[in-house]
């Protein structure tokens, strides 16, 4: 096993990783670049490192420089996380060549599943359905051809890309060429790659996906899908496992699982990983692409089936044989997975870092939450605002969602905002419910969503907090100072009232 | 005392009539009730009212305070009517439009500078935060008066970038 583990990432994963690590006696390397010096993960790991300044750049993402600490602190491993370096094979590769060993996959594989169009071909030779598409950059030209033979609508893709950056929506070929100019210098400008794939579009599609397991010797199993249809601006906001349609349809998740693993195999892959898939509204699903790495939304994965994939991906890093066969995996009850984020879903989401004024955590039956908060903290301005995963697991889907409702009610985040009270509003919408679910879901629901009615009593309630909170003594209206003393409040009161 | 509230852009009066604990209070014109309130934190109010328990969060905001109780979010003003209010004379001057920033953040561009003609529409100041560019326009055309924005400095929500006439 690793002597000491070096984590080459910051915020809520940083904390999940330091949190094995400890449980495994393995001493954690936290790094930090200067916004973050006092972020939890920093305050929890065993030793910690500067890296340098805030922008990504010139700290999270210096190879030499993290390469370089983890030889000093004699760290013998380094944890990528998600994000930053997780998928780049040169980082891997340079790991590697220092004696490092870099927990997850090899160089090879990242190449392999990276660039999408290589990720496309490789699904193709490993017998998995794709989507009708390009295997390769098209220019005006094919993409003419292309939606010839195959109609409209289609999706402008960046080859580089991920997170929605160059992706494009066309309906009819009067605006093909606006959408691909526009796609292409937005992927030139996000990946510095202007190169853009097409595949068809499909309509109100669920997005699941499998996780993925292999060790170094030949064995890989799946772990079942989780459904992550409930996205915003191809950002996901809720995930669950098991999905729905999977649990209605109990075969599909052998068959998704068993396309995952052969497309896995091609690549040569090991360590967890998962493939992405999207399925139509008559249960085909399509490759979508494959992310090496560990996923943001693995708790989800690990309530149901009882598994530390974040320990799993250490052992299977230090050589170690999966400790199970497929056979050995079962899943059990339901888990649901709410995605908390420093923004304001009443203000455009716009993005709302800050320091932390009031904190108030949901606990209690079937709770788990990772996050990075604490009383105090200031949400730094440099990074993504996820402060949080809050997953629940009951023994049923209805059961989980009413349980997160419990939860998300527990929960109070002050001095910033959150997108805590949007989740009460989609739990509560009949067609997540009746789990009527597609990636299109909150852009309808962000239309018909009703209004937040609230009785009588609660505006009464509030309005008569807001008037004692307007008229309370000076003294009492500093952020930092302790809880006022009740004759204090009350005098307070006396004097409001007096003027 | 009374004062006026706006409750999400509704007009409501509150009038406290007795301090809390045993808070008694009347709501514009219904009848007047008790609540039993107690300050459990700074910002949290416990509050007993009609038989039930309300958790009532609050916070101040550049417009106000924003109010949760049980996931129901509001912003509320609270004003004394006796009082001279800088937003209703603001209002009244009318004329002048001031550009503020929607969110916390670092501004990266000032694109204007007083005495400039704009048009509408046109950015005036680009903040980001969080990886997330804000480009902040004028509402309509005229002429730059002040911009306060400097680039590469912090700004919180509601703070004053610029404002034309």
């Amino acid at each position: 096993m690793f002597r000491k583990v070096l984590i080459a990432n910051r915020g809520e994963i940083a904390v999940r990783v330091v949190r094995a690590l400890r449980e495994m006696e393995i001493p954690s390397v936290a790094v930090y670049s200067d916004p973050d010096r006092t972020s939890l993960h920093v305050r929890m790991a065993d030793e910690a490192e500067r890296l340098g300044p805030g922008p990504s750049a010139e700290s999270y993402l210096l190879m030499d420089r993290l390469i370089d600490i983890a030889r000093r602190r004699g760290a013998d491993a380094i944890h990528p996380g998600y994000g930053f370096l997780s998928e780049n094979a040169d980082f891997a590769a340079a790991c590697e060549a220092a004696g490092i060993t870099f927990i997850g996959p090899s160089p090879a594989s990242i190449r392999a599943m990276g660039a999408k169009t290589a990720a496309r071909q490789t699904a193709v030779a490993a017998g998995a359905p794709v989507i009708p598409g390009t295997d390769e950059p098209v220019t005006l030209e094919t993409l003419r051809a292309f939606t010839a033979a195959h109609g409209f609508p289609v999706l402008l893709k960046a080859v580089a890309g991920g997170g929605g950056k160059g992706m494009r929506r066309v309906d009819r070929e009067a605006d093909l060429e606006a959408a691909f100019l526009d796609a292409s210098s937005e992927a030139g400008r996000a990946f510095s790659s202007p190169e853009v794939y097409v595949e068809r579009l499909i309509e109100r599609a669920r997005h699941i996906e499998i996780q993925l397991l292999g060790d170094r010797h030949g064995n890989m199993v799946h772990l079942g899908e989780r459904e992550c249809s409930i996205q915003r601006r191809h950002q996901k906001v809720i995930e669950e496992c098991p999905s729905p349609l999977v649990a209605a349809h109990p075969e599909l998740r052998h068959e998704m699982g068993q396309a995952a693993i052969r497309a896995a195999r091609a690549a040569g892959y090991y360590n967890a990983g998962t493939v992405e898939f999207l399925v139509d509204s008559d249960r085909r699903f399509y490759f979508l692409e494959m992310n090496t790495r560990l996923q943001v939304e693995h708790p989800v994965t690990e309530l149901v089936t009882g598994l530390d994939l974040v320990r799993l991906q250490i052992e299977i890093a230090a050589g170690g044989r999966l400790p199970f066969t497929q056979d050995d995996i079962t899943w059990r009850g339901a888990a649901v997975e709410c995605r908390v984020y420093a923004e304001d879903p009443y203000n455009d989401f716009l993005p709302y870092p800050g320091r932390i004024t009031r904190l108030t955590r949901p606990s209690g039956p079937g709770i788990r939450l990772d996050g990075c908060v604490y009383l105090g903290w200031t949400v730094p301005m440099e990074y993504d605002p996820l402060l949080a995963k809050l997953a629940v697991w009951a023994d049923s889907r209805d059961h989980a969602v009413q349980r997160m409702l419990r939860a998300l009610r527990e929960y109070d985040v002050g001095g910033i905002r959150t997108n805590l009270a949007f989740f009460r509003q989609i739990l509560e919408d009949p067609e997540f419910l009746a789990a009527n679910l597609h990636t299109g879901f909150i852009e309808e629901f962000w239309k018909r969503r009703p209004p937040l009615e609230a009785d009588a009593g609660v505006v009464a309630a509030a309005a008569l907090a807001a008037a004692l909170h307007a008229t309370r003594a000076p003294s009492e209206a500093g952020s930092n100072g302790g809880a006022p003393s009740a004759s204090a409040w009350r005098d307070a009161g006396r004097e409001s009232l007096l003027r | 005392m009374k004062l006026l509230l706006t409750i999400d852009g509704r007009s409501e009066s509150i009038d406290l009539i007795s301090p809390a604990p045993g808070c008694r209070f009347q709501l514009g014109d219904a009848a007047p009730r008790e609540a039993n309130v107690k300050v459990a934190e700074p910002g949290v109010y416990t509050i007993l009212l009609d038989g039930r328990s309300y958790d009532v969060f609050v916070e101040d905001a550049p417009s106000g305070m924003v109010v949760s109780v049980e996931g129901h979010r509001f912003e509320i003003e609270a004003r004394d009517p006796r009082r001279w209010s800088r937003k209703a004379a603001a209002a009244g001057m009318g004329a002048v439009q001031s550009i503020v920033s929607p969110m916390p953040g670092k501004v990266i561009r000032v694109l204007a500078a007083p005495g400039d003609q704009v048009a509408a529409g046109q950015d005036i100041v680009i903040v980001e935060a969080m990886k997330m560019q804000n480009e902040l326009k004028a509402a309509r055309a005229g002429k730059v008066l002040t911009v306060p924005a400097r680039e590469g400095h912090t700004v919180s929500a509601g703070e004053l970038l610029a404002t034309l006439e």
